[in-house]
């Protein structure tokens, strides 16, 4: 075990402590870390299940005045089964001189990254796999492997119009990491350290008390800025609106997925999905105090927190017109990447007059 | 050292799960070849020419320009993890300025691409000229 500074208790000797299996040595270690991760990745595959079929089309409904599916089951509901059956039982069409290998690779590489990467998040209530304490740069190595996954799918699949949604989908990609790290960079000021339990842990105690109620020190009431610049940095990084540009289906159909059909469009969807989970768990992380609340359970708060920033990526969708791929660029290369350099500086600044 | 054993538990979960998908859709799907359904998506138009199609340059200069600045980020990181602790041993001065210097020597080279233009997307002076794709 790591020296750590703080002892947080994760979900794999939590499993090993109840069911035993840490008297087996390695083995019984590797057993326990395998049931902790199937159940955490089952556990945001069932939040990606409820968000795509049944959560975005009501919420995207109630922007538009519809109702939205409501015949299956309470709420249409059940319309979740009836998507999943639906889309794995369709036909796979595979188009014409596609590049084999690459073409069959990218959904997975697109659904796993996004999966792989709740592996160091904090969750609450006990529910977290990993904690290393590279664990921020970790978070956001494993994020940005999607990007090779949109490549592949682009170039593999022999289609212009997923040619040209490969390539803005790396423009966008790459010109969005650097605002979006050097502003989570600038958290770690705060902090000292990478650690996902050091930086919720920092995010505890009350930053001021209004009427009896303490606010905590969340990095969203202490650095705003960062807040909003790391919000909108990771949009773009999701490839949300207003900065779809690579899917944009009024100029590229669907852009690097428009060859994909059956189990392979599903999967780069539920990756889509999860990235948005995953998005949301870092900004929850970094800036929203990770999984702690009053009253309720951590779990609970967590899984509150991450759908509060679907919701809010759901309302952008509803709410504003997409950019262009030129205009994408120029916002990212001038704007964002300018302010986020000022808000690192800005903020080494202040802490050091402050600390010194 | 077992915490990286439960994130490569997780690696394998996160693979696990698609393909797995991947099979139940293979014992579950049919399969309908027909004529002319294996055709790349073209507005409906038989598709023409090559898709490997010469594109703007400017997708390659902008990711020229990551390539700095991604390798400038993973410097900043270990910096901001010791600023705190720095300030406390060597003074503000000496654990801001370098710093400082460092993102001034970025900014400088960000301030120099911009002026040459790298990352602003130009419109192609002769859109006559460009290339078309031969049927």
């Amino acid at each position: 075990m790591n020296p750590a500074p703080l002892e947080a208790v994760l979900l794999p000797e939590t499993i090993s402590e109840l069911t035993g299996l840490g008297q087996f040595g390695i083995l019984g270690d590797m057993i326990a870390a395998f049931l902790a991760a199937f159940f955490v990745g089952n556990l945001m595959l069932a939040m990606t299940g409820v968000a795509g079929p049944w959560a975005k089309r009501k919420i995207t409904a109630a922007f538009t005045d519809r109702i939205a599916v409501n015949r299956v089951g309470p709420f249409g509901l059940l319309i979740i089964v009836a998507s999943a059956v639906q889309l794995l039982a369709k036909e796979l069409i595979i188009p014409e001189h596609v590049d084999r290998p690459a073409y069959d690779l990218a959904p997975v590489v697109i659904a796993s990254s996004a999966m792989l990467g709740f592996a160091v998040i904090p969750m609450g209530s006990g529910i977290q796999l990993a904690d290393p304490e590279v664990g921020l740069v970790f978070v956001f190595a494993i994020a940005s492997i999607a990007s090779v996954g949109l490549v592949m799918a682009g170039y593999a699949s022999n289609n212009k119009f997923s040619m040209l949604g490969g390539l803005r989908a790396v423009a966008q990609n790459i010109a969005y990491e650097i605002p979006l790290i050097v502003t989570g960079a600038s958290v770690v000021i705060f902090t000292g350290t990478l650690q996902m339990s050091g930086i919720v842990e920092a995010q505890q105690q009350a930053l001021f008390t209004v009427a009896g109620i303490g606010i905590p020190a969340w990095f969203a009431i202490v650095n705003p800025f960062a807040f909003v610049l790391f919000l909108a940095a990771n949009i773009a990084e999701l490839g949300r609106n207003p900065f779809d540009t690579p899917e944009a289906p009024t100029e590229i159909v669907a852009g690097y997925q428009t060859e994909y059909s059956s189990v392979y469009f599903v999967l780069i969807y539920l990756g889509e999905f999860l990235h948005i989970f995953l998005g949301a768990a870092i900004i929850t992380t970094i800036f929203l105090g990770g999984p702690t609340g009053p009253v309720l359970p951590g779990i609970v708060w967590f899984i509150i927190k991450i759908w509060a920033i679907f919701l809010f990526t759901q309302w952008l969708r509803s709410a504003l017109p997409r950019v262009r791929i030129d205009q994408m660029i120029e916002i990212g290369w001038k704007g964002m990447l300018v302010l986020s350099f000022a808000n690192l500086v800005l903020t080494a600044v202040i802490v050091g007059v402050f600390v010194a | 050292m077992s915490e990286w054993i439960a994130v490569g538990a997780l690696a394998f979960v996160a693979v696990l799960i698609p393909v797995g998908m991947m099979v139940v859709s293979a014992l579950l799907r049919p399969s309908v070849p027909e004529q002319g359904k294996r055709s790349t998506y073209e507005s409906g138009e038989v598709p023409t020419g090559t898709t490997r199609i010469r594109f703007n340059i400017q997708y390659y200069m902008v990711a020229l320009l990551f390539v700095v600045f991604d390798i400038e980020t993973a410097f900043i990181f270990p910096w901001v993890v010791i600023y705190t602790d720095a300030i406390a041993e060597v003074g503000l001065l000496h654990a801001l300025g370098p710093m400082l210097v460092f993102i001034g020597v970025l900014v400088a080279a960000l301030v120099w691409a911009w002026r040459t233009g790298a990352v602003q997307w130009i419109k192609s002076e002769h859109p006559e000229k460009r290339t078309r794709i031969q049927p």
